[in-house]
Formats: C-alpha cells, structure tokens, sequence
C-alpha cells in the first residue's frame, strides 16, 4: 500500500501552441508513513507532481496508484472523489481559500462536502484548530480578520478536517516567519507520526534534513533522484550542479572536514556536532 | 484557461498579424455592422467566404476556430430555442400541443445563429493576430480625435490594457482556485442546485479578494513610480500605415459596400 508513478507523462494544452510537457516519464513509489521532501526549482515540475495524487491533474499517459485507486487518462471524474478526501492537497498560499462566514464554516466546508453529518463535523473542527494552534474563541470569528499566517493555519485545518491518509503541501512555509514555519512543520512531523503519510514542497534544505525522511528531486519534468536525507546530501557535486544549497549544517561540517576533521556528514544536531568536535580537538 | 481560445493571443506570423492594428480593429467594426445589415442568404455567403478567406490568412487551426465558439455554444442554443418558438410568423411548418414553429422563424433563426457565428470568429481573428499592447495603442489612435473635446483617451486606452492583461490572470486564479475548493471535494459540475451555488459562492469570494488585492497592489505600483495619467509621454512603439494596410482597408470596405448594396437591392 503506497503511491506508486508508473511512466507518467503529463502535457499541459495538449494540442495548442500553449502545449507544455511538463513531467516526463516519472516513475516513483512513496511509502505510506514516510514524510517525504520535494525539492526542485520553480518550473520544475513539483506542483504538476503532486496534483496528480489526488487526481486534480489526470496524466496524459502512464497510471498513477495510490493504494487501491488506478489513475490513469481515461478516469471518470466522479469515481476519483474518494481520493481528494483520501489524499489532502493543500495549495501554496492556501489563504486564498477561505471564504465562509466564519473560521468554523470554512473548516467544516471539506468534511461537509465528504458526507460527514454537521455536528460530528463541528466537533473534528475544534480539534483540527486547536492542532494548528489556534484555541475555540477563534470558531466563531471571520477568516478575513485574521493574519496572514493565522489564515494560513485555518486553511490548513480545513484540509486536516477531511482526516486524509495522505497530506500533500505545496511550500507551506513560504512566506511565514521562522518561528511560524518552525510551529508548522512540527504539526506536519506530528500528524506524521500518527501514521499519515506526508508529501511537503520545500526549498529549504534546513527543514528537508531535520524534517524529512526521503527526499525527491526533481528537474525540468523527470524525478532524478529518490533517496533517502543522510543519502542526498551526500551528493554534493550533483545538487551544486542544480544550485541547491546544502543544510548549513552540513556544510559547516564538511567544511572542518577539509581542515582536518572526520565528522559524519549525515549529523543533523548542533549538540551533537558540538559533542563530536569536541571529541576530536 | 486550457481551452480557453476567446480573447487570447496566438503568438504567429501571418499577414494579418503584421497589419496595423487600427486598420484590423477598424475593419471588425466595419464587418460587424455590416453582419447586421439583412442581405439575404447571398450576402452571409459573401461574409462567410470572406471570414474564411480571413481566417486562412491568420494562420489560424480549424480546431482554434472551433474552440473560440464553443464557450457561446450555450447561449446559441439558448437564444435560438426562443426565437424558433416566439416568432410566429409565416406558414405553419409543425405543430406539437402548443409547440408551434413557422418558417419564418426557422429563416430567423438561421439568420441569427449566422450572424453569432460570424461575429465570434471576426473577433477572434483580431484578438489572435494582435497583441493586447498593439490593440489598446490603436484603441488609444482612433480615439485620438475625441481628445480635443476632453474625451480622456490615454486613461481609456490603460484602463483598457490593464484590464486585457489581467484577463489571463485571473483565468489563472480561477483555476487555482477551483482546484483548491475541488481538493475539499467540491464537484462544480455536479449536485444539486444549492450545492451548486455553494461551489460558485466557494469560487467567486476568493476570486473578488484576490482581485480586489491585485487592483490596490498594482495601483499602490504605479503610484509610487509617480505615475500621472494627464503627463505627456511619447511611445517606443510607433505605428506605422503600409501599402499592405491601405489595401486591405479597400478591399474590407469593398465587401462592406456590397453587402450594404445587397441589402438595399433586396
Ligand atoms: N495550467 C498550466 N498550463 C500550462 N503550463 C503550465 C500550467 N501549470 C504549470 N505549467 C508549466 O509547467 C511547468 C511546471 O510547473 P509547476 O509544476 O508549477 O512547477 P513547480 O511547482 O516545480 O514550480 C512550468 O514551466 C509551468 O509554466
Ligand atoms: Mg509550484
């Protein structure tokens, strides 16, 4: 039970002179409980990627698994529903929307929409909140009087309503400050660990080491590598060659390594480093 | 927006590509009267061979020009089921209880589906084979004689830039939108009628915000580059009259001429 690409080939305007080839052959297999990272530069292809899992985006060829579901060209619209509720995708800059009433609406919208009965529904969206860190006086106020970030988090909460197997998000970081992005990638780590499977968008690599288990890097349309943390940023020539940093703190530690030092390079923790430097002064 | 042919620019070289665009946005106005004058089936035939004539020199796909008329579909339908039914004039053709179609109706009818499709594909010739600058720079052109009478025509011609330029994007935004929504298990093509409305409710709301958004964004950008819509300015883009154009312009007012003639005859 995974998500599974098989030659997967996605063109955007099929047949015009707008027709873009925007994934090419891709072929993966995601395990059910990993927290996986997708790195890649703008235009690469990440979002056409994740579209795919909850069939919002249908390849053009190839089949797309994800557990019991096939994918392929020819679904049906209506049979595919079951996966948006399977499969939560939460868009970059999900703010954009929100636009009930009230923050309770918003979030009980999705559940509302998969059949769920309106008073169960309230009570999985005060627990949803209160995950995202936002406490019951917020219920009954306007998602539009909210910040930036506090929206974001409701947003979020109307996706973790629906309970997906599977939570996809598109750089949910971008643009919060570094203590909101910090709060909100160890909600993803815990919602991990309680069993789901995690999908998550990222340009930085400092989140990707100390979050993620696998990471997906993916260039003009083709997924190039699939590997798990400790392994990627091993490959230093090729992510230079693709102008990905590294972890600072990865980079640090091979730095002492020209100067002499032999520091495991797959150290995630300051304290840890600081024990090792130590060690070997 | 994939689909999306109406109003859009298709990026080519043709001969009516490089025409001036005032000529071409002239030349639309002219045919387009010129569709409402009644000349009978011989006159469409003319309009029609010479929108087909046109179309051949855009260099423009049979199935763009499709496209471009499938979003009216629709509305065609719509329109012609009425008139079919509510003119009543003529020799009684069929009658089913109170459905009752007369011939005339059926001409009528005929007429107006011809006149749509003409007019569809004329505008689509012209917003395909112009860009959306090229376009508003002649709109600003041809309205330059008003000006002497106070007529605003440079803020006309912005308003009218700024408005094409976000067309795009805000078919953009309402895919990225409607894909968000479809996420939490909207379905906008089926349901009942109060879940539909709730979809399109979940649609326009966030689509008003980020518009409203986008508007005050972009006039806080050009107000703090001082931007003063009365300030004189020159252009780097110059239009310029050719040969090519003159013949043109006589050859549209040629066909023009003779369906108004056809018209006045008959
Ligand atoms: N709806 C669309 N129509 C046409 N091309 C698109 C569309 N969406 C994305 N693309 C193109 O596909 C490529 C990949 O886009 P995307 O998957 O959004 O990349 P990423 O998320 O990695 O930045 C880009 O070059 C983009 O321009
Ligand atoms: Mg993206």
């Amino acid at each position: 039970m995974s998500i599974t690409f098989k030659k997967v080939e996605h063109v955007y305007s099929e047949n015009t002179p707008f027709s873009y080839h925007a994934l090419k052959g891709v072929d993966l297999n995601i395990k059910t409980g990993s927290m996986t990272a997708l790195i890649g530069h703008t235009g690469s292809g990440k979002s056409t990627l994740i579209q795919h899992i909850n069939a919002l985006l249908l390849p053009t060829s190839g089949e797309i698994q994800i557990e019991d579901v096939m994918i392929t060209a020819t679904n049906k619209p209506e049979s595919l529903k079951p996966l948006r509720k399977k499969a939560g995708l939460v868009f970059q800059f999900p703010e954009y929307q929100l636009f009930e009433e009230t923050i309770l609406k918003d979030i009980i919208f999705g559940p509302k929409n998969f059949g769920i009965e309106e008073s169960e529904a309230e009570i999985i969206a005060k627990k949803v909140l209160k995950l995202v860190g936002l406490d019951e006086s917020y219920l009954e106020k306007s998602p539009f009087d909210l910040s930036g970030g506090q929206k974001r988090r409701v947003a979020i909460a109307g996706i973790l309503a629906m309970d997906p197997d599977i939570l996809i998000l598109d750089e949910p970081t971008a643009g919060l400050d570094p203590q909101g992005a910090k709060e909100m990638l160890n909600l993803f780590k815990k919602i991990n660990r309680s069993g789901k499977t995690i999908i998550i968008v990222s340009h930085d690599m400092n989140q990707v080491l100390e979050y993620c288990d696998d990471v997906i890097v993916m260039s003009n349309g083709k997924v190039e590598r699939h590997e798990s943390v400790d392994e990627i940023f091993k490959e230093t020539e090729y992510l230079s060659s693709l102008s990905i940093d590294l972890p600072t703190i990865t980079s640090f530690i091979l730095q002492l390594n020209k100067h002499g030092f032999k520091i495991d390079s797959s150290i995630k923790d300051v304290d840890q480093l600081v024990k090792e430097i130590g060690g070997q002064l | 927006m994939n689909g999306m042919m109406l109003g859009r620019y298709l990026p080519m070289d043709s001969f009516i590509h490089r025409l001036d665009p005032r000529l071409k946005i002239g030349s639309l106005l002219l045919l387009l009267i010129s569709v409402f004058f009644d000349a009978g089936f011989i006159g469409y035939g003319i309009l029609g061979i010479f929108v087909i004539v046109l179309v051949i020199l855009s260099k423009m796909k049979l199935s763009q020009v499709v496209k471009s008329i499938k979003p009216m579909i629709f509305m065609m339908i719509f329109l012609m089921f009425f008139n079919l039914l509510f003119i009543q004039k003529g020799t009684l053709l069929l009658s089913l209880g109170f459905l009752k179609i007369y011939d005339q109706a059926l001409i009528q009818t005929a007429y107006i589906f011809i006149r749509l499709i003409l007019i569809i594909i004329m505008t689509t010739i012209l917003t395909a084979t112009t860009k959306p600058l090229d376009l508003t720079l002649g709109i600003e052109h041809l309205l330059s004689p008003f000006k002497k009478i106070g007529f605003p025509t440079h803020e006309v011609a912005m308003m009218i830039s700024i408005a094409l330029r976000f067309i795009p994007t805000l078919l953009e935004e309402t895919q990225r939108i409607m894909k968000a929504q479809a996420s939490r298990g909207v379905e906008f093509s089926e349901g009942s009628l109060k879940e539909k409305i709730m979809s399109i409710v979940s649609l326009i709301i966030p689509l008003f915000i980020s518009a409203f958004q986008r508007a005050e964004d972009l006039a806080n950008a050009m107000e703090s580059r001082n931007y003063n819509p009365e300030a004189k300015r020159t252009r780097y883009k110059q239009l310029i009259w050719k040969v090519s154009d003159t013949i043109s312009f006589v050859c549209v007012c040629a066909v023009c001429a003779g369906i108004v003639t056809l018209s006045i005859v008959l």
